[in-house]
């Protein structure tokens, strides 16, 4: 990749509106009641695409459903019973505003979905569509995505990526459907000139000095891999989560779910997959009320040795990609920070 | 999208085609997919499981108890424990249920070929364990074989027709054993490492195959240990909550493992690298 | 509430709840608050991370017990003792506020008096906990600068629920700790808008804002407004409805979004009263088991699909909206009480939730500022909020108590109306859990909800498991003098010998066939807290 462009911010909504008419557009919209949440935009004009605050929601929904029916079953008689595919009728789809964090957690998702088994649902909805990211100049409040090692800025897994340099966006590529978007509305892009690239790396330097949460991830993975954390830090955790699942869902890397049926009458259902937690004692609950887990002491310990130990093995990453959301939403204390600085600095 | 992809969570509705009472608890399913063509080319290894599906109680996985080589029919054995095995037992002839799979790493197979084999069970443990035995049986094993089993009382023993004929054979020797005695019952009562404490094993050459409730693995792991098992050459299965059983629900994780893809055989050597609660006292 | 009212002169949480993570020293008592209120608990280690200290006063072990610097594992029903015990301490300990109650209470003279003819070692072997260790939480109490107390239904569903929480507020004024930030006296409220509900008069004897109906100048007021005569005589109580309907003079019900068949205590008696009914109108989002008996039934609407407000714990009153219009058949709280009205021949012509807000500030002074339009965009007003222009209370009794000065009401211990004996030999304490809500109307709707907690389980400790030959997952017959049902054992220490615990949120094991109608005096809050039962293995 050496060919970078310029996209005037004059420009951006003009943009936006070509490859609206052939992509259904996701961008970060700040609704009435001032929060900022990925969602549909229906009409371009009638909407506020914030890009100036860190989306609440990741794009984990748009790909894998907080609920999601994977096809309906009938048995009509005892003798007889089978199963219909429910059409998935997502629409191709053009993400827009993309933090590293949310861009590298889809790249760890398609791992989840697509390596040991090719999920269906979620391959449909990953097919045919256009990333467009944006780089961080400002880390919000509880970001820590230097620690993780996927941000301020990243340089792959987009289609296309914007840098904020004030009245316009430096533009990189990273696939050939980045490279052919630009071919194809060459009139929006002028080529960046050797400034604008020390621009970009000016703004990257200074977006590295400005994270306000100091986190010791490495450090914790080490202790983690060493076995090296003491039992009272999952004591303490354990007893202090409250069992919300909080963190499982607005985390943009948590994607276990469970499947059941969800009787709709008394011969016909539908199987349904829904986001679940590892945090629920019925997560690993078997029949006969057997639970391979101890719950009160150790509830949480696999979401952490899940994303800082065992993911580190296998891909030699963490599954955390310090977008800071699980310490906004955890009302227990127990987020993945709180784990670091306490297995690092002893602090409770 | 290709139609197979499409399949990944979709079962095939199967029909019963006889159910045997193996004891108050125990239900031996004997299945056959609706499909015929797809009947035909069913295939599956001695360790593997499949997902069952029974209407309106979702799915739940259970290990095969029958052999590869008797094709056209696939054997379940299901011991009532929650609301689907609930409904299960409740199931008659003719009756349709659905399954998918087989899924799972299977036992070594082809290790245990030149070698003594030791199996020990307890209770349902003794399903998947018969799968390996009739297809050694039936592949031709030579060196002997020795089936050590525990039930509850003489009335919950499982698997009395298969138990009969592995007697019968001259390379097998079968000995059982109850918690509890029943009038009429003059067999060993006690633990089955009571009766493996009788045996004479040639631990250098002899594979151990395991399954049932955790207190006796742990028991029976001690006394081969004792007796100079090498980790490697034994085997047992695990049992887990699974919702996808293809690897990506991560409901049935142990640690970075995960039992419907990285199991549900591992051996001793490989649970030791875990940490497997049924292992810790 | 009755208690808060006659010492404090308002019944209801004198804090703001995110003034409990700026306090030092925090008292729970009666409340499990980390299950029923994990928004409260969330706060509360908040401030105990930054050097809090916490003291517990609950007969179990529960999750918060075992976090407290303090946890007093009192016998059910003895918080009059225990708390009289630690005011005792303060006084003989100098650690009294004198200047507070000469200032701003009356009638500490009479608790006075009261607490030096306590015997201390009496009074810790009424509530079975040691001594010094009760010298030790009055100490931890009495020294702070800035001191919360939160308790629950553990201190209110009690025959003396009036005088446990009049206990409580004696402690609170007897050291100073309230009419300041940070600082005060905290009813958490057990169901989302209770307050609201209990705001607008959905009690007997007042009409909003608590102006008492049978006072001539408030009654008035509201005749002018409503054009209409209203009854001086204060109405019954829930009890009182529910258990006999005053001996059958009680001919119809109108019940909104209630189960009584399944929480109030008593059940057979609570069906009977309805059967007996010559009409039953229930309004409810599900068919609940009270909507079953029922005549007609009126398919209510969700909060999904209203707009109006709910008011909390801390007095703050917030906006819902609507998200989409209701389902079905179903229609809004206001939409159906208003066409029910008009066809009994009363027109309430109100275009929107906002004209009925209006009223509202209109007629009950503390929503006196409180308009859509101001809640619309914030995170609400707590009241009392006199007018538009005034901010709202984040903390009661600033300057001076609402009914003027503080009064002290001494209280002394009176025991639960039934104890264990040889026949029932335990004490069945109710509560809830974390995962299911109530009677479980809404909450067992949820496949994820019910998985994580699908069933009753009656927790008991290991030692009288043994006893009975019980293992965890054993099935337990459990029958007071009042009913029995079938319950699953789940052997715990989170439970003291002779103590066993339950829920009532599930209809398959009602436990409210076991509880006792005694209630409070004042309050008629009935004592579900504790009866005796005597359990065997099924």
């Amino acid at each position: 990749m050496t060919e970078k462009y310029i996209l005037k911010k004059d420009h951006l909504q003009p943009f936006l509106r070509k490859l609206k008419k052939s992509h259904q557009l996701v961008a970060p919209v700040q609704n009435r009641h001032g929060d900022t949440l990925f969602t549909e935009i229906d009409n371009l004009d009638k909407v506020h695409i914030d890009l100036d605050n860190q989306p609440q929601n990741s794009l984990k929904r748009f790909f894998f459903p907080q609920q999601e029916v994977l096809f309906t079953y009938h048995n009509p008689a005892r003798d007889s019973y089978y199963f219909e595919t429910v059409a998935d009728e997502s629409a191709p789809t053009l993400y827009f505003g993309v933090r590293p964090c949310d861009m590298s957690a889809l790249l760890y998702m398609d791992v989840v979905f697509l390596k040991n088994a090719r999920d269906p649902n979620y391959l449909h909805k990953r097919q045919n569509n256009i990333l467009v990211g944006l780089n961080c100049n400002e880390p919000f409040a509880n970001c820590f995505c230097n620690a993780t090692r996927n941000g301020p800025f990243i340089d792959f897994g987009f289609d296309l990526q914007l840098t904020d340099l004030g009245d316009r966006f430096l533009v990189e590529y990273d696939r050939s459907r980045g490279q052919e978007i630009i071919s194809s509305w060459r009139q929006f892009f002028a080529e960046a000139a050797e400034s604008d690239v020390k621009a970009q790396y000016q703004a990257f330097l200074e977006a590295r000095g400005k994270f306000r949460l100091q986190v010791h991830l490495d450090q914790a993975v080490k202790k983690l891999a060493e076995d090296e954390v003491p039992e009272s830090v999952w004591e303490e955790l354990s007893m202090r989560c409250q069992d919300c699942g909080g963190c499982a869902y607005i985390c943009p890397t948590c994607t276990c779910f469970t499947i059941r049926d969800q009787p709709i009458s008394d011969s016909d259902g539908e199987r349904v997959r829904a986001w679940d937690a590892c945090t629920f004692s019925g997560f690993t609950l078997m029949a006969g009320d057997h639970n391979p887990v101890d719950r009160q002491m150790r509830g949480i310990e696999k979401r952490f040795r899940h994303k800082l130990q065992f993911d580190v093995k296998k891909d030699n990453r963490p599954s955390c990609v310090g977008c800071g959301r699980c310490v906004n939403i955890c009302f227990g204390g127990t987020d993945i920070v709180r784990f670091i600085n306490m297995t690092c600095c002893g602090n409770i | 999208m290709p139609s197979q992809l499409l399949e990944l969570y979709l079962p095939k509705a199967a029909e019963i085609q006889e159910v045997i009472e193996e004891n108050s608890q125990i239900k031996t399913f004997v299945l056959a997919f609706v499909d015929p063509e797809y009947n035909d080319g069913f295939s599956y290894e001695p360790g593997q499981f499949l997902m069952v599906s029974v209407p309106h109680c979702g799915e739940a996985p259970i290990s095969i108890s029958s052999t590869p080589v008797n094709r056209g029919t696939v054997h379940l054995s299901v011991r009532r424990a929650g609301k689907l095995t609930e409904a299960m037992h409740d199931m008659h002839k003719g009756d349709v249920l659905a399954l998918r799979g087989p899924y799972g790493r299977p036992f070594p197979m082809a290790s245990l070929v030149g070698r003594d084999l030791l199996f020990v069970a307890g209770g349902i443990g003794l399903a998947p364990l018969r799968s390996v035995i009739n297809t050694c049986l039936a592949t031709g094993h030579e060196r002997s074989i020795t089936i050590l089993y525990g039930s509850r009382t003489p009335s919950d023993i499982a698997f009395k027709a298969d138990l009969q004929a592995w007697g019968q054979r001259d390379n097998v020797s079968c000995q059982l054993t109850v918690d509890r005695a029943e009038p009429g019952w003059d067999g060993a009562v006690g633990l089955v490492t009571a009766l493996l404490g009788h045996c004479t094993l040639a631990p250098h050459e002899t594979k151990a195959l395991l399954c049932g409730p955790p207190m006796m693995i742990r028991a029976v792991l001690g006394q081969l240990a004792d007796r100079g098992f090498a980790d490697q050459d034994i085997i047992t299965t695990m049992e887990r909550h699974m919702k996808c059983a293809v690897g990506i629900c991560r409901h049935c994780h142990m640690d970075d493992k995960l039992v419907c893809k990285d199991g549900p055989v591992f051996t001793l050597e490989e649970l030791k690298q875990l940490n497997v609660m049924e292992l810790q006292g | 509430m009755a208690g808060l009212a006659t010492t404090f002169g308002s019944g209801a949480m004198t804090n703001s709840i995110n003034e409990i993570e700026n306090a030092q020293v925090i008292l729970v008592i009666g409340s499990n608050t980390s299950e029923a209120h994990p928004q409260v608990a969330r706060r509360m280690f908040t401030a105990m991370d930054r050097g809090a200290r916490l003291i517990v006063i609950d007969p179990r072990r529960t999750l918060l017990a075992r976090r407290a610097d303090i946890h007093l594992a009192i016998r059910p029903g003895t918080d009059i003792p225990l708390l009289n015990a630690m005011m005792r301490v303060i006084l003989d300990e100098n650690l009294a506020d004198d200047l507070f109650i000469e200032m701003r209470t009356e009638n500490f003279y009479g608790l006075r008096d009261m607490l030096f003819r306590l015997d201390l070692e009496e009074a810790a072997g009424i509530c079975g906990v040691d001594l010094a260790r009760i010298r030790a939480a009055a100490q931890l109490y009495g020294r702070a600068q800035k001191a919360v107390i939160c308790y629950c239904l553990g201190i209110t569903q009690h025959v003396c629920g009036t005088s446990n929480v009049q206990s409580i507020a004696n402690l609170a004024m007897m050291t100073g700790n309230v009419e300041k930030e940070d600082t005060g006296v905290d009813p958490l409220r057990g169901q989302n808008n209770v307050q609201g509900a209990c705001d607008m008069g959905a009690l007997p004897n007042v009409f909003p804002s608590y102006q008492q109906v049978d006072n001539d100048d408030y009654r008035e007021k509201f005749e002018r407004a409503w054009n209409v005569s209203l009854p001086p005589k204060p109405g019954l109580t829930l009890m009182q409805m529910t258990h006999g309907g005053k001996d059958g003079q009680l001919k119809a019900m109108f019940i909104m979004g209630e189960n009584p068949v399944l929480s109030d205590p008593v059940i057979s008696k609570v069906e009977e009263t309805l059967d007996n009914l010559e009409f039953l109108l229930v309004a409810d989002i599900f068919l609940t088991e009270t909507a079953r008996r029922a005549h007609v039934v009126l398919p209510a609407a969700s909060f999904a699909e209203k707009t109006g407000t709910f008011t909390n714990s801390e007095r703050r009153v917030q906006m819902v909206r609507q998200v989409i219009p209701p389902l079905g058949q179903s229609r809004t709280d206001a939409d159906i009480i208003m066409d029910l009205s008009a066809r009994l021949g009363y027109v309430m012509d109100y275009e929107s939730p906002a004209e009925i807000m209006e009223e509202i500030a209109m007629l009950a002074p503390i929503y006196g500022g409180m308009h859509h339009d101001r809640l619309e965009n914030s995170w609400g007003l707590q009241w009392p909020c006199w007018d538009r222009e005034h901010d709202g209370t984040p903390f009661l009794h600033k300057y001076y108590f609402t009914r003027g000065r503080g009064r002290f009401v001494p209280a002394v211990h009176e025991p639960p109306a039934e104890l264990p004996d040889d026949d029932y030999p335990f004490l069945l304490i109710t509560g809830r859990i974390y995962h299911q809500y109530h009677t479980g109307t809404m909450s067992r709707h949820s496949p994820l909800l019910s998985r994580e907690a699908g069933e009753a389980l009656l927790q008991l400790h290991p030692e009288d498991g043994r006893r009975l030959g019980l293992r965890s997952g054993d099935m337990v017959r459990m029958r007071s003098r009042r009913g029995e049902v079938q319950v699953k054992a789940q052997l715990t220490e989170t439970v003291k010998t002779g103590e066993v615990y339950t829920t009532f949120h599930f209809s398959e094991m009602p436990i409210n066939l076991l509880t006792i109608s005694a209630k409070d005096h004042f309050s008629q809050c009935p004592e579900y807290k504790v009866c005796a039962v005597h359990l065997e293995k099924v």
